[in-house]
């Protein structure tokens, strides 16, 4: 009986064990990380690799059930997936004026948001985007090249250099803290958004961004957005990013300008009465 | 680099780029024979290339191809493949003059804008450099042995015809602009001017940044903001063509070859084809220099292969975020403008009619 009741013990603390075990093997974000990431040449942990999001966060970084697209000629194929927020509490501390912005910004989707444009889409919209990125991580600079639009920066490791302009995307700064690489990103212009879903910022905006890696194939991402002109605090996002596992994997070109010049610049084509513009 | 910030400023004037200069930029180049890689100079002899972690020549860094040695050499010069010193201070002095906008007067024409027609951009926004390679060879071009591209195939010349016409009625202030489609890759912002692939200096934004990891090289263009990756493992191509082509690169000895195919369609060099096949090398010939040799062949448009040797020099400036197609106010006033001396065409037909 005794015996029986040990062995009942022990096997059922060999499941929880083995339960555990398994947790641990498929880390999730949020969880203390044990996980030690392969090292590069100089010793940091490497980064290097393609990168995707696999969230509806480019919709809308808050919680947003699905609903129907644009395009009614699309019905189903390009309506809005459905999808838990990436903001921390989901709650967005905007400041009045600029909460009336956000749903000025939300109604007028169509015309207003920067994405469809194939404008630059700043940080950190641009990591999480359908389309994958790629890592390229040397001792003094980061290159981060995105497919969408062509866009990349480069993070100066521990430099004091300031950035000669207001851009699109960013200037970037990094460093280590133990095994994350933090990047802080300033002199953004007011041009850029968070998602289709009008979130934006000002010229203030101040991003502070923290890669970490948590298994061979992910990396915990968490932004800290901080904009006193639009936001009454700092908040936050997080979400996983993810390896792309297939086999020659490699960033394609996604130039987007030619499939937003008819929307741009139509109503300047040549009228002709044959029916004749001059493209086809 | 005084008008680095010109990058940064985009292209509020877009305008039509086809005007303006042909490969114009800066550099100490060594002199390779014909299309090798880098012989060190003597005074290089004590320099090693440095390397990566993983032990490839370290090629990193930012890099400046200004000049205002010409693609191909001035007809005049002949069988003058180099100049002298003295020659070359002439040239410098002469050519800086001739290029410089704001002593054309678009009345009377100049470079190779004609009397009468639109001189688009003054000095400010140039920043094609003021000196010639450091081997003062007259071209950038080393084979042919002429300096100058070779001659046209049939089709190379209808369409090398079709080019010249449109420049010049672009150039007289009459841009064909239907469409959007009409205009250059590079006014579309689709493509840069020299961002290649191949490189080829031009009127700003000569820079490039290079980065190393294991099994990558990557060009990072400041023109029109292209990262081009090129991976080094010999993975096989598919199928797709992209603006840039599909690039594989491979070490021989010190120098990195760049091999590409797959072209979607013309590359930046005039005239170039879909069916191009692009070679390009980079070797570190000193601290501060790095040659950049490019080959093309376009069966299709030209009778045999070109080479070029453009050399770059290490700069420490950043690269710039060039925004090109967010600051494109151009296409819309292109656009307009041919639609407005439509209109005003019309008008006068009509008027003339009554």
């Amino acid at each position: 009986m005794q015996n029986r009741l040990r062995s009942a013990i022990f096997a059922g603390a060999k499941a929880a064990l083995i339960v555990a075990l398994w947790v641990g093997a498929v880390p999730t974000i949020g969880q203390a990380q044990t996980y030690k990431a392969p090292r590069t040449a100089d010793g940091k942990p490497d980064l290097n690799g393609i990168w995707e999001a696999l969230n509806t966060a480019n919709w809308d970084i808050q919680d947003h059930a699905a609903r129907m697209g644009p395009v009614v000629a699309l019905g189903a194929a390009f309506s809005v997936p459905a999808g838990l927020g990436v903001v921390e509490g989901n709650d967005i501390p905007y400041l009045p004026a600029a909460a009336a912005k956000k749903k000025e910004n939300a109604e007028h989707w169509l015309t207003a948001d920067p994405e469809i444009k194939c404008y630059l889409p700043g940080v950190p919209r641009a990591t999480y985007m359908p389309y994958p990125f790629q890592i390229f991580q040397t001792p003094q600079y980061i290159l981060m090249a995105y497919e969408f639009a062509a866009a990349s920066r480069t993070i100066y490791m521990n430099s004091s250099q300031k950035s000669p302009n207001d851009t699109w995307m960013g200037w970037s700064v990094g460093h280590w803290e133990g095994d994350t690489l933090v990047v802080d990103v300033t002199s953004f212009n007011d041009q850029t958004w968070f998602d289709r879903a009008g979130n934006f910022h000002s010229d203030a905006l101040h991003v502070v961004e923290r890669y970490t890696r948590i298994s061979p194939d992910a990396l915990d991402y968490e932004v800290t957005i901080e904009d006193p002109k639009v936001f009454s605090r700092p908040w936050k996002m997080r979400m996983p990013l993810y390896r792309r596992l297939e086999k020659n994997a490699q960033l394609l070109e996604y130039k987007c300008v030619e499939f937003a010049e008819e929307l741009m610049y139509g109503p300047l084509r040549k009228q002709s009465s044959e029916g004749k513009g001059g493209s086809k | 680099m005084s008008h680095r910030f010109l990058a940064a400023m985009a292209v509020a004037v877009v305008i039509a780029v086809a005007l303006l200069a042909p490969p114009p930029a800066t550099g100490q180049a060594q002199s390779p024979a014909k299309a090798t890689p880098a012989k060190p100079t003597p005074a290089a002899k004590t320099w090693t290339v440095p390397r990566t972690a993983d032990g490839q020549p370290d090629l990193q860094g930012v890099w400046d191809y200004r000049t205002i040695t010409p693609l191909e050499r001035p007809k005049e010069l002949g069988t003058k493949a180099f100049f002298t010193a003295e020659e070359a201070a002439n040239y410098e002095k002469q050519e800086n003059q001739r290029q410089n906008r704001d002593l054309i007067d678009p009345e009377q024409g100049g470079l190779f804008y004609p009397p009468g027609g639109v001189v688009p951009y003054n000095e400010f926004w140039y920043d094609r450099g003021n000196k010639i390679v450091g081997s003062k060879r007259t071209s950038l071009i080393v084979d042919p042995p002429d300096g100058r591209l070779p001659a046209w195939t049939p089709e190379g010349q209808k369409q090398a015809d079709l080019r010249a016409a449109e420049q010049r009625s672009t150039q007289l202030g009459h841009p064909h602009a239907d469409s959007w489609e009409d205009r250059p890759l590079q006014e579309r912002c689709l493509v840069g001017l020299n961002a290649g692939p191949p490189m080829t200096p031009g009127a700003y934004n000569n820079n490039i940044q290079l980065f190393q990891t294991p099994g990558y090289v990557v060009i990072l263009n400041e023109m029109v903001h292209d990262a081009r990756i090129i991976a080094l493992d010999g993975r096989p191509r598919g199928s797709i063509r992209q603006w840039k082509g599909d690039s594989r690169g491979h070490w021989e000895g010190d120098t990195l070859v760049i091999d590409t195919t797959n072209f979607k369609r013309e590359t930046n060099v005039e005239g170039s084809s879909v069916n191009t096949h692009l070679i390009e090398r980079f070797t570190r010939a000193d601290a501060n220099t790095l040659l950049y040799e490019f080959t093309v062949d376009d069966p299709t448009m030209w009778t045999r292969p070109w080479t070029a040797v453009i050399p770059m020099s290490k700069s420490e400036d950043p690269i710039y975020e060039y925004a090109c197609h967010e600051g494109n106010y151009a296409m819309a006033g292109i656009l307009a403008g041919a639609r407005a001396a439509e209109k005003a065409a019309e008008e006068a037909e009509k008027k003339g009619s009554r």
